[in-house]
């Protein structure tokens, strides 16, 4: 690496390496860390003084550090990360959508967030001035023997809207494709200018099955620019409201699964199992989904330790039952073995997080390989399995409630607490991490002199693993199997439509 | 309910932008502690056998054809119930991505508050709203004035 490169290295507060670079050196600094098997995470941009600043996240596993890669765009277009590190794709077309910008020689580009029938002033993150609408995004044309069958948006009870494109040949699946702009709800963008207790509420909603998780990484980044110590009895309170929320996500993905296999016996077991969870949640916290319960500094409200030593083993056990129930139950092993398969290969080059990434093989999990908040003193078992298919995923979440579970024994004996420490006004970016049900949850922040949010760049592990489930559904798997695999998943839409 | 609906009201759910919760409490109404099929309800894939539908989400403008598409293909008498604060406003004020209200779209005769309302909340505002179909049905002519009145 160059000297000047080198010069323009520093450690922030956030304990991330912030790596400051001109256009000329980007690709090789993509292509070194491409080559060093880094993890590319992020790809964001944020207009800074009226320049374009694009940013790339590395998580530098098993070094416990992430890497901040920063260029300003000066004259158009940036090298095409995507040909060297293809996680970068979808974050490509963003960019294009929100700023504009295209990187140089960009093949086909899809459609994000904003709808086809978009007006020229269709609010997005900068407008480029200068600059008419994007023309069309890259056509999608379906030729000989297969046909295209469309799939929603409006789809199925309690389902979100997507849209799925199922490309097909008669039975067999030849490929998918999904729009999710009917959700788009410009969160990013409506977080400028906010402070972030007032912010806090739409993190929160962006994505509500993984309110604490994403939430959790917004509050760590702010705290980072704050420079706020959070008292360790409240770290603990933020991680069991964390594991809670894993618990009950994982509950909902197995009923999710019976619903799939039509298994209506084990459905209505998983959501027994769910609904104590939910209640669960309630008489803790004070609300089912967990909403409200962190804010920057702290948290707002203490859980009641005596309903917990109450009620979480019982309803735990419950959601055992089930599993176990299932593992015995052949034709239901039947339907998720060799369903969905991620290839380990895929895993790592689309730079997939969470369950999906563990189902296939990678052995990543923030909690411990960035371990933050209270999971600086506890050990974190991470299960792995490598057969990638939706049999994979499920045991891994069965084997995270088991660790989810433990780690909530370990933290109340500890001893919790509520509060919040204020925060101090100040200006700065920071990034915050937190594992979210779905996997690593991420968050950028940056606060203006007054404490307002300059640019929040937040990116679920939905936003992520999405782009696994056309190669997931594609793998040798027939219509059917398409909501197993979705189940298997466990994904939002609103958190990829943000 | 039993006597106007013969035991039974169709349910159609769509999402107009919500953060997923809402659906995740919705889908519970079916769940062993709630059953709502005991109260006579029923979901149905398709608008039209549905007597209610059941709306999420802060009506995304993007949307608004299909939310449409959705209701005018229920048959009469038809009823909107809006779940949530996203609907009602609550969560995202009116602007270029959303409508704010649901209102903007379609007429609602319910709205059932909460973020995400619990599911006894849903049971709840879907019992309310039996009642104004109730009142809907009562207001139905069910002659046929076209036919005119022959006597027979
Ligand atoms: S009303 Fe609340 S819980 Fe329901 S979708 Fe909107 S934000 Fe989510």
């Amino acid at each position: 690496m160059s000297r000047e490169i080198e010069a323009s290295r520093y450690r922030a507060n956030d304990g991330v390496e912030y790596l400051r670079v001109g256009m000329a050196e980007v690709e090789g600094v993509v292509e070194d860390m491409t080559k060093a098997g880094t993890r590319l995470a992020d790809l964001f941009g944020s207009m800074e003084d009226e320049e374009l600043v694009i940013r790339l996240v590395y998580g530098r596993e098993p070094e416990p550090s992430y890497a901040v890669v920063q260029w300003p765009v000066r004259g158009g277009g940036y090298p095409p990360l995507s040909e060297v590190a293809p996680a970068a794709f979808v974050e490509e077309c963003e960019i294009y959508e929100q700023f504009g910008l295209k990187c140089s020689g960009a093949k086909g580009l899809n459609r994000l967030v904003v709808p086809p029938h978009a007006a020229p002033d269709f609010p997005r993150l900068a407008h480029r001035p200068g600059r008419q609408a994007p023309p069309p995004h890259a056509p999608h044309y379906v030729t000989g023997e297969a046909i295209e069958f469309p799939v929603g948006p409006v789809r199925g009870v309690g389902q979100e809207s997507l849209y799925m494109g199922l490309v097909t040949s008669g039975e067999e699946l030849i490929d998918l494709y999904l729009m999710v702009w009917h959700k788009h709800r410009g969160i990013e963008r409506r977080l400028q200018q906010l402070r972030p207790q007032q912010a806090l509420f739409l993190v929160e909603r962006a994505e509500g099955l993984s309110a604490v998780g994403n939430s959790w990484a917004f509050c760590r980044a702010v705290e980072s620019i704050t420079d706020v110590m959070v008292p360790e009895a409240v770290e603990r309170t933020r991680a069991v409201a964390l594991e809670f929320e894993r618990i009950y996500n994982h509950a909902a993905s197995l009923a999710a699964l019976c619903q799939a296999t039509s298994l209506t016996v084990g459905q209505a077991q998983a959501e027994v199992a769910l609904e104590e969870l939910l209640r669960l949640n309630a008489a803790a916290f004070g609300h089912r989904y967990l909403f409200g319960v962190l804010a920057p500094g702290g948290v707002t409200r203490g859980p009641d330790v005596g309903v917990i030593r109450e009620r979480f083993t019982m309803a735990v056990d419950e959601l055992r039952r089930v599993a176990a129930a299932l593992r015995s139950t052949n034709s239901f092993m039947d339907r998720v073995e060799v369903c969905g398969v991620v290839s380990i290969d895929d895993a790592r080059r689309l730079g997939l997080v969470g369950p999906v990434a563990r189902g296939s093989g990678q052995d990543l999990d923030t909690r411990r390989d960035h371990p933050y908040g209270a999971y600086r003193d506890c050990r974190v078992e991470v299960p792995v399995r490598t057969a990638g298919d939706c049999l994979a995923r499920m045991e891994v979440i069965l084997a995270e409630v088991e660790t989810s579970a433990a780690l909530v024994t370990e933290l109340v004996q500890a001893g919790l607490r509520a509060g919040s420490v204020d925060l101090p006004p100040a200006a700065g970016a920071a990034l915050g991490w937190c594992e979210s049900p779905r996997g690593e949850s991420l968050v950028w922040v940056s606060l203006d002199r007054e404490g307002r949010i300059r640019r929040a760049r937040l990116r679920p592990a939905s936003a992520r693993n999405w782009r696994a489930f056309d190669d997931a559904a594609r793998s040798r798997n027939v219509f059917t199997d398409i909501p197993i695999i979705e189940a298997s998943f466990w994904l939002t839409v609103a958190g990829f439509a943000r | 309910m039993q006597s106007l609906f013969g035991r039974s009201l169709h349910i159609r759910t769509i999402d107009t932008g919500s953060c997923a919760v809402c659906e995740s409490e919705i889908r519970l109404l079916a769940a062993p502690h709630y059953d709502l099929h005991r109260l006579g309800f029923f979901f149905t894939p398709s608008p039209r056998h549905a007597d209610l539908l059941l709306v999420t989400g802060p009506a995304v403008r993007a949307f608004d054809q299909a939310v449409k598409k959705t209701y005018l293909a229920m048959p009469e008498p038809k009823i909107v119930v809006a779940v949530g604060a996203c609907p009602l406003g609550g969560v995202y004020s009116e602007d270029a991505f959303v409508h704010g209200s649901l209102e903007e779209v379609l007429p609602v005769d319910v709205f059932i508050p909460g973020c995400p309302p619990s599911p006894l909340a849903l049971l709840q505002g879907l019992l309310v709203a039996v009642g104004r179909l109730a009142e809907k049905v009562d207001a139905l002519s069910f002659v046929d004035d076209e036919a005119g009145t022959g006597e027979w």
